[in-house]
């Protein structure tokens, strides 16, 4: 409807005067009811005979976990899944705040449950590693360089000279808000370290310092693999399982900078950085973390679905799909005291 | 959307209706049917106050004062207030003529220029955003012709400037549209009839019968260029212009400190609307009289 049709309407009406308040008032009517209907939805859903695993994780387990876990989750257990992704620091900002309240947190690296014990949780099982690679555009004027250096014909420190070369648009997130941003620098300034590159190598390469939000290669985490996709960059940081599930072609890191062996952890803390916040990022294996997020007055229907959620996921069949769609399976480590665990979980750990 | 309708055209009634007696005020409460029209008149006018309401009421003085003393944290405001003035003037010199065009039916096809418009308005910003990714992208002809002259519009002050222009201009074409319409042609006429040429009319009659709505309008575009996000998020992610820093505030240190950016958004955001709002409704009052 254009505004002037809008106008005349208006006009007509305005011959009765009662009409339009009437309107109004169906209209607002109709909102309460709307209201009313969501939130009693809400309700039953939060508090049903079956309750709800309600799964807050890592950005990067978004596809995996909205298109293959969660229904397969809810076809062999019955119970409703509902999923939000966003960064791990993000995500565990916003519990802690009260923004959110998930039962299941499922984060990249530790430190995003620790910020959280003992309040909501008191111990996490790791169970994937999610290694860095750098994902290329197949139609970049270095696609054969990519190619060659993806395939082995061609030394990966060609990688890194590459990428500072100018002109060359590549793309990251912001290690302020998300951990793969961090872990990008991080591979850098290793790469940087164990290749012996030029001391300006990482600097380079991200077109600015490390702890800052302030480089033209920086985007937001919605935008990046798109812009990758269509061809607006030469190459992209991304996790390997993203990478994979994208069908974006990528080069393969050495485990020594790629973050994704945990025994290789020593090795990963010999760098670090500091971030806006003063915070200090320091080298560490890209570890997939679970664990249930309680709450005082959560139900016990809604309690025995994250124990559940939390189960499947560290099932033979859970760690399976996680391993097709790219994750590195790890044996499973606990970290927090087994009592704390709860029995559903715990027959998975062996316990 | 509808306030620069009804600021731009004061609804008369149509020729040959004869005019009907307006009940006053008191008479119109008397009936049920007033009360509830102005009790749900109130409701929704609360509801849409909630969000500014619940602002105030979690901000403290002093989280304010610490998130804005930070290093660095106020050059989000002249971000915006530099890309929302660009903006603008984008929108006065390309957008003004499309509404008289559209307005005067000059155009051929006119129902597809509208649908145009609304198009824009229509689509989401976060896919405007992504779509733009494949038109201003650096491998994409306008991309390429922009780096040329050593611009680029990835992350880039220019960026965040056509984000803001796609996110607001629909709602200034369509309101100036409608300001342009609630002016007399028969006026423009009467001036062109006395020997005025076309750019004199403009100046000396359509122009001035038409600021009260191309005011609103104008103020209605610049607070969406001061709240755009969607379309900037994934264009602009730099520099930081409020509505960003808003987000990665929330997403790095929490709703703390982020509300008082919210604050800032309203305080910079609101007074130019609110002028034009009350310039435009005094205008009117006086052309009535």
């Amino acid at each position: 409807m254009t505004i002037a049709s809008v106008d005349s309407m208006i006009t007509m009406n305005s011959r009765s005067r009662r009409r339009p308040w009437s309107l109004l008032a169906i209209a607002c009517a109709g909102l309460v009811a709307v209201g009313c209907s969501s939130s009693s939805t809400s309700t039953t859903s939060g508090s049903g005979s079956s309750g709800t695993a309600n799964v807050a994780y890592a950005g990067s387990l978004t596809n995996l976990n909205e298109k293959v876990i969660g229904p397969a989750f809810t076809k062999a257990t019955g119970h409703p899944y509902l999923g939000r992704g966003a960064g791990s620091k993000a995500l565990s900002a916003e519990i802690a705040s009260g923004e959110i309240s998930p039962n299941v947190f499922e984060s990249i690296g530790g430190k995003p449950i620790e910020a959280l014990e003992p309040k909501f949780t008191n111990w996490y099982v790791a169970f994937a590693a999610s290694p860095l690679v750098v994902a290329y555009n197949p139609d970049s004027k270095y696609a054969s360089d990519f190619k060659a250096i993806a395939s082995g014909s061609k030394p990966i420190t060609d990688l890194f000279t590459l990428m500072e070369k100018p002109g060359f648009k590549l793309g990251r997130t912001d290690p302020n808000l998300d951990p793969q941003g961090e872990a990008f620098i991080l591979m850098l300034m290793l790469a940087q370290k164990q290749y012996h590159l030029p001391a300006d190598t990482v600097t380079k390469i991200i077109q600015g310092q490390p702890g800052s939000a302030n480089s033209p290669t920086i985007f937001d985490e919605t935008a990046l693999e798109p812009r990758l996709q269509a061809g607006q960059l030469d190459a992209a940081s991304a996790y390997l399982p993203q990478a994979i599930q994208l069908h974006l072609p990528y080069i393969t890191l050495p485990a020594t900078i790629s973050q994704g062996d945990p025994a290789l952890k020593d090795q990963y803390a010999t760098v670090s950085f500091k971030l806006a916040s003063g915070e200090v990022a320091q080298g560490k294996p890209l570890v997939v973390n679970i664990t249930t997020i309680g709450k005082k007055d959560s139900s016990a229907a809604d309690r025995a679905a994250a124990d559940a959620f939390v189960a499947y996921v560290l099932s033979p069949a859970g760690l399976a799909l996680h391993k097709q769609g790219g994750y590195v399976l790890l044996p499973l480590k606990l970290t927090g005291s087994m009592s704390a665990v709860p029995a559903a979980v715990r027959k998975d750990l062996g316990g | 959307m509808s306030t620069p309708v009804l600021a731009g055209q004061p609804a008369q009634p149509a020729p040959g209706t004869p005019r009907r007696v307006t009940a006053g005020p008191a008479t119109r409460l008397r009936s049920v049917s007033g009360v509830i029209s102005v009790v749900a008149a109130a409701l929704i006018w609360i509801a849409l106050l909630g969000p500014v309401i619940t602002l105030f009421v979690h901000l403290s003085p002093s989280a304010i004062a610490s998130a804005l003393r930070a290093p660095g944290a106020l050059s989000p405001l002249a971000v915006s207030l530099e890309s929302g003035a660009v903006t603008l003037a984008v929108l006065i010199v390309l957008g003004t003529p499309l509404a008289w065009l559209m307005a005067r039916d000059r155009l051929p096809l006119p129902r597809l220029w509208e649908a145009g418009v609304l198009a824009a308005l229509l689509l989401p910003p976060l896919v405007v955003g992504l779509l733009l990714v494949f038109m201003v992208g650096p491998v994409t002809p306008i991309g390429e012709a922009l780096a040329h002259v050593h611009l680029s519009a990835t992350n880039t002050f220019l960026a965040l400037v056509i984000a803001e222009v796609y996110e607001s201009a629909p709602y200034y074409v369509l309101g100036a549209q409608a300001a342009f319409g609630g002016v007399d042609p028969r006026l423009e006429e009467q001036a062109g009839l006395l020997g005025d040429r076309p750019a004199r009319v403009a100046r000396r009659v359509t122009l001035p019968l038409a600021a009260p709505g191309l005011a609103m309008a104008l103020a209605v575009a610049w607070a969406r260029a001061m709240g755009a996000f969607g379309a900037v998020v994934i264009i602009a992610y730099h520099p930081y212009g409020l509505p960003l820093q808003i987000w990665t505030s929330l997403q790095e240190t929490g709703l703390p400190s982020a509300l008082p950016f919210a604050l800032v958004l309203l305080v910079v955001a609101l007074p130019l609307p609110v002028a034009a709002y009350l310039w435009s409704a005094r205008a009117r009052g006086r052309r009535r009289d």
